[in-house]
């Protein structure tokens, strides 16, 4: 049992660590998933299985999806158009 | 071993903090934020857990068998909650810079440079503005 915590420790700081060291925003969202997975693991390793449901469902799937979504949204949304979304509409009028 | 919890929290939190001041990307930047969080949950986790006890659910254990800590478990769920609350704000404000400068690298916002983010100076002006005059 104690080999099994030290090893999840471990896994936790190395995914933390590639989480931090990997540049790309497009790769790194596949590493915090990675690293909500492993710490899913680690919390049912420490006796707190209320937790690691938690964390299953916000670090794994929510947490990644947010950061798809922004990443998406930046993709998408060119720096030439304008702040406002009103402005958006109001553009091909006075074109 | 019961080194190794604080250890890894603290091997978390600083790589969190490297991260964060090294990176050039806000979004980047934000998972940098949530590594930091995630060595809080492995503190407190470890503060509260003890050798050969169970979780502490008693349906099919008798009161005052050794169980782990449950006030810990609760701080954990709610620093995870608190802390996908704040990835999601956070994340709202990286889109505002971004739309109104067109940017997403820290060192291109410093608030005092003229023309910063590609020269987007009148762009918090009225919409159709110039277009009429």
């Amino acid at each position: 049992m104690s080999a099994i915590l030290a090893l999840l420790l471990l896994l936790t700081a190395a995914s933390g660590t590639a989480v931090v060291l990997i540049r790309e925003p497009r790769r790194q969202v596949f590493a915090i998933g990675l690293n909500g997975l492993i710490l899913t693991v680690l919390f049912t390793a420490l006796q707190a299985p209320d937790v690691a449901l938690s964390e299953l469902a916000v670090g794994t799937a929510a947490v990644p999806l947010l950061f798809v979504v922004a990443l998406s949204a930046v993709r998408t949304a060119s720096p030439s158009q304008s702040a406002d979304p009103g402005d958006h509409t109001k553009s091909p009028e006075d074109a | 071993m019961s080194w190794l919890p604080y250890a890894v929290a603290a091997w978390l939190f600083g790589i969190g903090l490297f991260g964060i001041s090294t990176s050039r990307n806000y979004i980047h930047l934000i998972g940098c934020l949530s590594v930091c969080q995630s060595a809080t949950y492995v503190l407190l986790l470890g503060i509260g857990y003890r050798w050969d006890a169970i979780a502490p659910i008693f349906y099919d254990h008798p009161p005052g068998t050794p169980a782990v800590d449950p006030v810990m478990q609760a701080l954990v769920l709610t620093d995870i909650v608190v802390g996908a609350t704040l990835t999601a704000l956070l994340l709202v404000l990286t889109l505002q810079v971004y739309k109104r400068r067109g940017t997403l690298d820290p060192e291109r916002l410093r608030p005092m440079r003229k023309n910063a983010g590609g020269g987007r100076v009148g762009a918090r002006q009225e919409p159709g503005t110039e277009a009429q005059l």
